[in-house]
């Protein structure tokens, strides 16, 4: 079973969300899952573009109250 | 299909233009793009380890910047550096005129030095910018 990751990146700015989730990618196993909590708005369209490119898979984008739930799968 | 590396060449010394330098810098490195960065001219005060507090210089974007708390850009250069293929270089020439030597800039941030020419003959296999 995958295990996940929670980061709460509200409140931080372009490309802050990116680069804390990035980060906590490199710590994790393949097969498990980090969901990070971004109220940057540019977050749920930069963060599947990124996964996209380097060969990850995104689980999901969840439009919360002020901020969105990214939840992605480390792949490689 | 592996992107073109991206050559920086940053010659500001406006915070807003260094922002941007390492922002594409850094979100470059992190996306399976190498990312080399050039600093000379005036940009190299940025990067003096001495300026502290005093680092960067800019217009109205820079003052909301450091109201709202932004990524450092220096920061996210590490950034860069820690998680991506990200190499920074100094100019010589900006080195040499300033009478600088490399201990004076941020520990641990450049790579090397380096002259434009270079520089600009390893950018010829990739997209240059220039701020």
């Amino acid at each position: 079973m995958s295990k996940r990751t929670k980061i709460d990146a509200r409140g931080a700015f372009c490309p802050g969300p990116l680069m804390e989730l990035i980060a906590a990618l490199k710590l994790i196993e393949v097969g498990d899952e980090v969901e990070i909590w971004s109220s940057d708005k540019g977050s749920a369209k930069d963060v599947p573009e990124w996964v996209a490119k380097v060969g990850h898979e995104m689980v999901g984008v969840e439009a919360m109250d002020g901020y969105d739930s990214i939840v992605v799968r480390k792949a490689k | 299909m592996t992107s073109q590396p991206l050559f920086i060449l940053l010659c500001s010394p406006e915070h807003e233009k260094i922002q941007m330098a390492a922002m594409m810098a850094s979100v470059g490195a992190v996306s399976d793009r190498a990312v080399h960065v050039f600093v000379s001219m005036n940009a190299m005060f940025a990067f003096d380890k001495q300026a502290a507090d005093a680092r960067y210089k800019g217009g109205a974007f820079s003052a909301l910047l450091k109201e709202k708390g932004a990524p450092d850009a220096i920061t996210l250069f590490e950034q860069g550096k820690m998680l991506g293929d990200l190499k920074m270089y100094i100019c010589s020439m900006a080195l040499d005129v300033a009478g600088w030597s490399e201990d004076r800039l941020v520990d641990g941030l450049f790579d090397d030095t380096m002259g434009l020419t270079k520089f600009l003959s390893d950018a010829e296999a990739g997209q240059f910018v220039t701020l």
